[in-house]
């Protein structure tokens, strides 16, 4: 029998994440929040069930939130990061080959066994994760990657099938298909949406049984194997080592605009820190540097500019990366200009590995070993004690343009002085 | 440090079911720097080598003996003195791993009245029930109180004999 393809997904993972180490949110509604306290990105099923919508400005619905108690959360990303990992090497020893796909979803492949049941196994690996983490998960089980994601789906949709639903197992998947819009597919974007609909395609199983040829033409090689896919044949492969990473991009909101020139540099090389402390870890360098800023589109004079520059060697030393995007800051700056947003972009990054020697390489390689040893340091002691132990000058001290994250819950999993308090008493 | 007794984990069912495969546990990056602190630090005199040098190890990592299963593994801090009796401070960093079994006999971190707790689950008279380790402390009986949830195992407690030792 052929081995059965599984996306594996935690429900509402940010808001689980918050009530896996907070007792007093388990039961509760809670919320949390985009980026600067946007709007709402994730919702607890509690809250789900208070009818509190995806994706609503903050500002527009925090007297609704009070009203029904609804607990709010800014992103804590050490948290979620940390819970990630716990979550995909909890799967590792469920399945034969894990692909991770984002923070809270992982593609799967496995045999089945005997008799073809795979759910005494899902049951299992819910209550193990919920057990062990305190994440709530769905599982979706079919012949091939674009089906298993289809399966989720219907997994979490109703609370019938308790998070668990393996197409394979139906004796007629087309109502299921038929059930999904094609908007919903994986690989599926809008273009590719809209072109279906166009063409009365408005479903999963209308779109695996129309003419190959019209579709290949419309969506080439891709169009084939997502119709192949949706017919159960396994065409797109498991990536069990993600391929390196072509970009970096650090940008972030301000709290409130901002307009003038010093406080645009030292968001800009706030940013570049980030980005180059990722590439760090990335063992990459960066050949090209982008920064950009933009005003706020709903205000009337919108204004965005980006400026780059290439690097006459590639670099991953935050005191190179910094000295190019400062130069670039004046080109991006203009007065009396409300900016609410500005970030950087590292491209054409290469492994660390890769770096020629080069004629008219800046340092001498004795100094250049130092500048890394001094980088390398940096990181560990930023890592060890907190980001913003060991911070760059440019940067400023206390900006308050920075981020917004007022209701953030403690680093309850990665630092020492946020655990969560275990009461003797 | 005192270890609290631990139970073997229970097999993970994949293990029972010979159609699938296993690829060997998970063995995540934790949570934290690794601060390997080294076995053996003779110092050597020059020219001679020492016969010791082949016996030195890579270090002791105390999350590698401390803790078997990392992903599934927490820090909370004790606050309050009911748990004395075994051992457990005010202060104190208590291991707990969420895979394990609660087994009678064993101190566990219970979720009551939305906090952390910890208590020894006791089995007394044919009913299981929380003790503290501190006779000012009353027990609970489990069938009495509503609602609650065994969260996790204590492992270990880390008792610092000064607070940024």
């Amino acid at each position: 029998m052929a081995d059965a393809l599984v996306l594996i997904d935690a429900n509402n993972f940010y808001a689980s994440c918050e009530q896996a180490l907070d007792p007093a949110l388990l039961g509760r509604p809670v919320v949390v929040l985009s980026n600067n306290d946007g709007c709402v990105v994730s919702r607890s099923s509690e809250a789900r069930q208070l009818g509190i919508a995806m994706g609503r400005p903050y500002f527009q619905i925090a007297e609704q939130l009070a009203h029904h108690g609804v607990v709010v959360r800014s992103s804590n990303y050490a948290l979620y990061g940390d819970m990630s990992q716990r979550l995909m090497s909890s799967l590792e020893p469920w399945v034969a080959e894990l692909e991770v796909y984002s923070i809270d979803e992982a593609f799967a492949r496995l045999p089945r066994p005997r008799g073809g049941d795979l759910s005494p196994w899902a049951r299992e690996l819910r209550s193990r994760i919920r057990q062990n983490l305190g994440l709530p998960i769905a599982i979706g089980i079919a012949p091939s990657k674009v089906l298993a994601k289809l399966a989720n789906r219907i997994a979490k949709a109703d609370s019938r099938h308790a998070g668990l639903f393996d197409l394979s197992r139906q004796a007629d998947p087309d109502p299921w298909l038929e059930g999904t819009p094609v908007e919903e597919l994986w690989g599926v974007g809008r273009r590719l949406g809209r072109w279906c609909r166009l063409r009365s395609i408005a479903n999963a199983r209308q779109l695996r049984d129309m003419a190959s040829g019209e579709l290949r033409a419309k969506a080439g090689v891709v169009g084939v194997r997502l119709q192949l896919e949706l017919r159960g044949v396994s065409c797109l492969p498991l990536e069990e080592a993600p391929a390196a990473k072509r970009e970096t991009c650090v940008s972030r909101s301000f709290s409130r605009p901002i307009s003038e020139l010093e406080d645009l540099r030292q968001a800009v090389a706030s940013y570049v820190v980030r980005a180059a402390e990722k590439l760090r870890r990335q063992r990459q360098r960066a050949g090209r540097l982008t920064v950009f800023a933009r005003t706020s589109p709903f205000a009337p004079n919108f204004f965005s500019r980006a400026a780059g520059v290439e690097l006459p060697l590639a670099s991953h030393d935050t005191a190179v990366l910094l000295q190019a995007a400062l130069q670039l800051v004046p080109a991006l700056h203009r007065p009396h200009r409300r900016f609410v947003k500005a970030g950087v972009l590292l491209q054409d990054l290469q492994p660390e590995t890769q770096l020629q020697q080069h004629l008219l390489a800046p340092l001498p390689p004795e100094q250049q070993q130092r500048r890394e040893a001094l980088m390398a340091c940096i990181d560990g002691l930023n890592r060890r004690y907190g980001t913003g132990t060991v911070q760059w000058a440019a940067c400023g001290l206390q900006p308050d343009w920075a981020m917004r994250r007022q209701q953030l819950s403690r680093a309850a999993t990665t630092r020492l002085d946020d655990l969560p308090t275990v009461w003797a008493r | 440090m005192a270890g609290v007794s631990r139970s073997a984990a229970p097999l993970p069912p994949v293990l029972a079911a010979p159609a699938l495969t296993l690829l060997g546990p998970a063995q995540g990056p934790l949570p934290w720097p690794q601060l390997p602190l080294p076995l053996a630090g003779e110092s050597v005199a020059a020219g001679f080598p020492s016969p010791a040098d082949d016996y030195i190890d890579v270090g002791i990592d105390l999350n590698d003996t401390l803790i078997r299963h990392p992903s599934s593994t927490f820090f909370l801090r004790v606050s309050g003195d009911s748990m004395t009796g075994a051992g457990i401070q005010h202060g104190d960093l208590l291991v707990v791993d969420r895979s394990l079994e609660a087994r009678p006999g064993q101190i566990v971190v219970a979720v009551l009245d939305g906090a952390f707790t910890l208590k020894r689950l006791v089995h007394h008279r044919g009913r299981l029930r929380l003790e503290a380790a501190n006779s000012a402390y009353p027990p609970l009986e489990l069938h009495q109180c509503g609602d609650v949830q065994i969260w996790g195992v204590a492992i270990h407690v880390i008792h610092s004999f000064s607070r940024h030792g």
